[in-house]
């Protein structure tokens, strides 16, 4: 059976250096393209009507803006694959600027007025939201304190369940690369210009979790091999026997799941499901920064911060 | 160790097909041209609206004030009625006393031509108050949609004289009367009277005799007879040249009552059903490619235990089908949705976790020297801890998601019950996915790992992940 010598803690620089330059990869995108919130979070409208033939993409806009009494942005998707197979449809997106909801008859007034300039097109409904801000704000900040919750409550379980190993160091270093994912699909959503949606709250959970289960299974392993090889090993060597023994299984876990994830994201890709694939692209970055974090980022944190405390320990009791 | 007999994993084994089996399909009983589902199966899972289309929309009410419960209560009865008087049985509705707030979501109908969810959630928030006022006099007219001229906001007398509100009538029918004469049939609303109601139309006819009585659907006035005898009876009918479809559906407004208040429809959300469909198909063909691969995968690298992790992982999606389609007379059945199907997936890949965990430690014990029995029982003891700390951070997980994207709980008592459904979905197969681990992936694997390796055929460590010919 294959058995790991990687020196994990050895080579942490080379570690940190890229997550930092992903991070920095990131930021830059971040600038340039800046932070969308989808309208579930601001509020706000969108229509999207499927129609045939073809129409013009400004007497739109001046209709629907006349009829409205809004701003509107209006995007034109040519032959998008129509779900019963038959003669592909067009799609006409229509974005009202600022936030504010859309009341009922206005959406029924633009789909009379525009029916009326186009009687040809047979515009048909696909998808419509209108959002009230105050509601769009109010659910934003719920989805904030519920990571915020999860974080502590995480952080609590751990630092009970590895006390002997150090329990509070423990649950800080696996918060420290919880951050490190959560910052990592946070930079997804912003360079593949996804605006933050339900989506990004829902992977960030579940990276949350998956990611402290990777974390946990080598925690695991070092409270037992402490027992083993007894108080005396220094920590990097305890650290880095650890992980290289749950090595494999930290790689098969990430593979099995990574690779259930990615089919979703190629099927959703292959049928044209944005829902699908805005949720699974995130979470496939997830999966990878989560296995990455737990093995090259907790563990020599670990090792870094019990050595200070260590030093510090004999610092004071050599005065 | 101790020993578990060997027709355990038979047993174990036939359970979780069966399981499998009837949480697939259902057992269904044939009588006649009925059908009764005795356990229900995968058909019978209610898809969300990101599947099957539909609407979803919150109510205001349109109050200065801060409505009471028993106002929101009432509307959301009233709401209640409107949606079955529509044959919409399939609703969520929910109400949030602290914001007054009515949420209400439903799916379109199979089978549906048209696709118009404005007027469906108008007609739920209208207003539906019926009045009989003095005189007839209008503010404003303007042209149907079917030419015929409709006359809205009362003025003057009419606007401050009300004879009769809906809380006055009893019910209201739909008739239909043949005029004598030409022997054409037509429609009207016949109405009945509470004993207050006939009093105060038995005066109002007496006073306004040879007058207008006008009757007024909100702002809309749908008819205005003249005043020709005194009625005492409290019987009287609306005719306003009605079909047989609007003569119905005015009855089925007025016995549905008027909401207490004017609703205002803040936020709403409608999908096409023609999104949707592709969606269920495209995630059903990612689970079983997924499943497969897995299903490979294990058997490849970890040979005997991966073959039990195949039926132990057969077993937590069986329950997942279970949980979601009402299978269990006790557990609800549940609104299942693009992100739950997802959801059933990830937990396939974690959960096979488990199973990798325990057998990746037998294979260690074996490699450390250990006979194939100790092997298999230090592997279950060691790699149990493991298991259960992630999958409870999992579980964490998943309530937190659905605390957050779910109706009435912890959360919403801060920020009041989520209007996005589909993510509640996505969290609560998680958790069964994680309950059905432990059910499956580490008990019913441990019982069927132990009982098999009393099998002759599999004394040999090569089949839990040893090295080849090795001495037992």
């Amino acid at each position: 059976m294959k058995t790991f010598k990687i020196h994990f803690f050895e080579n942490r620089k080379i570690f940190f250096g890229i997550s930092i330059g992903i991070m920095a990869i990131g930021l830059i995108f971040n600038i340039i393209f800046g932070t969308k919130l989808d309208i579930q979070f601001t509020g706000g409208a969108v229509i999207n009507y499927s129609y045939t033939g073809t129409i013009q993409q400004e007497e739109v806009e001046t209709i629907v803006q006349d009829t409205s009494k809004k701003e509107a942005t209006v995007r034109i998707l040519e032959n998008v694959k129509s779900a019963d197979g038959s003669v592909a449809k067009n799609n006409v997106s229509i974005s009202f600027a600022g936030t504010d909801s859309l009341s009922l008859d206005s959406q029924q007034a633009i789909a009379k007025a525009l029916a009326a300039k186009y009687p040809s097109a047979g515009f048909q409904v696909v998808e419509s939201s209108s959002v009230n801000p105050t509601m769009g704000h109010s659910f934003f900040i719920k989805c904030l304190v519920a990571v915020a919750i999860a974080f502590i409550l995480l952080v609590i379980y751990i630092a009970i369940r590895f006390q002997k190993i150090g329990g509070m160091t423990a649950g800080v270093m696996a918060i420290i690369a919880l951050l490190h994912d959560v910052a990592m699909v946070y930079f997804t959503f912003i360079i593949f210009q996804i605006p933050l949606n339900d989506s990004f709250i829902a992977v960030v959970l579940t990276i949350l979790g998956y990611s402290l289960n990777d974390t946990i299974i080598i925690y695991d392993r070092i409270r037992e091999n402490r027992r083993l090889l007894g108080p005396k090993t220094p920590y990097s060597v305890l650290v880095n026997t650890s992980i290289n023994q749950t090595f494999t299984r930290s790689l098969y876990t990430a593979g099995c799941t990574f690779m259930a994830i990615a089919i979703v994201f190629i099927v959703g890709q292959f049928f044209g499901l944005a829902s699908v694939t805005t949720f699974s692209l995130p979470m496939m970055v997830g999966v990878v920064t989560g296995c990455y974090s737990s093995v090259c980022i907790a563990g020599p944190l670990y090792v870094m911060w019990e050595n200070r405390k260590a030093k510090q320990k004999t610092a004071t009791e050599s005065k | 160790m101790k020993r578990v007999a060997k027709p355990v994993f038979f047993i174990v084994a036939l359970l979780i097909l069966f399981l499998t089996f009837t949480a697939t399909f259902g057992i269904k009983g044939q009588n006649g041209d009925n059908s009764t589902s005795y356990i229900k199966g995968v058909g019978d899972i209610r898809w969300g609206i990101d599947i099957n289309g539909g609407v979803e929309a919150t109510f205001s009410p349109e109050t200065t004030t801060k409505a009471t419960k028993e106002q929101i209560d009432s509307a959301k009865a009233i709401i209640e009625v409107r949606l079955t008087s529509q044959h919409i049985t399939d609703y969520e509705l929910y109400t949030d006393y602290d914001h007054d707030r009515i949420i209400v979501r439903f799916p379109w109908k199979n089978g549906e031509k048209t696709f118009d969810p404005e007027s469906a959630i108008q007609e739920l928030s209208a207003t539906a108050m019926l009045t009989f006022r003095e005189g007839g006099d209008y503010t404003t007219t303007t042209t149907g949609s079917d030419g015929q001229p409709v006359y809205k906001t009362p003025k003057g007398t009419t606007a401050t004289n009300i004879i009769l509100q809906g809380s006055d009538i009893k019910s209201a029918k739909s008739e239909m009367v043949q005029d004598q004469q030409t022997g054409k049939s037509s429609y009207e609303v016949g109405l009945e009277l509470n004993d207050s109601g006939t009093q105060k139309f038995a005066d109002a006819t007496q006073k306004l005799q040879g007058q207008i009585i006008s009757i007024w659907m909100d702002d809309v006035r749908i008819s205005a007879p003249q005043v020709d005898a005194v009625i005492t009876d409290g019987k009287c009918s609306i005719q306003g040249n009605f079909s047989a479809a609007e003569a119905s559906s005015l009855a089925n407004k007025i016995n549905a009552g008027a909401l207490p208040f004017k609703l205002t429809t803040t936020n709403f959300s409608t999908i096409s059903p023609l999104l949707g469909a592709k969606s269920l198909q495209a995630m059903l063909i990612a689970g079983c490619i997924a499943f497969a691969l897995i299903c490979l995968f294990m058997l490849f690298v970890f040979r005997l235990p991966g073959f039990v992790a195949i039926i132990a992982l057969l077993g937590q999606i069986a329950l997942s089908f279970a949980a979601v389609s009402g299978y269990f007379p006790f557990v609800n059945s549940f609104t299942m949705t693009l992100p739950g199907i997802a959801g059933i997936i990830l937990s396939i890949g974690m959960g096979v976790d488990a199973n990798i965990i325990t057998a990746s430690r037998i294979k260690e014990e074996l490699w450390a020297g250990k006979t194939l029995d100790g092997a298999i029982q230090k592997g279950d003891d060691n790699s149990f801890w493991a298991i259960f700390d992630g999958n409870i951070t999992v579980i964490i997980v998943a309530l937190i998601l659905m605390g957050v994207f779910g109706p009435t709980n912890i959360l919403s008592m801060l920020f009041g019950p989520s209007t996005t459904g589909s993510i509640y979905s996505f969290g609560y197969t998680l958790l069964i996915g994680i309950v059905g681990n432990f059910l499956f992936g580490v008990t019913a694997t441990r019982l069927m790992t132990k009982s098999l390796s009393g099998f002759k055929f599999a004394r040999s460590k090569w089949l839990f992940g040893g090295a080849k010919n090795e001495n037992l």
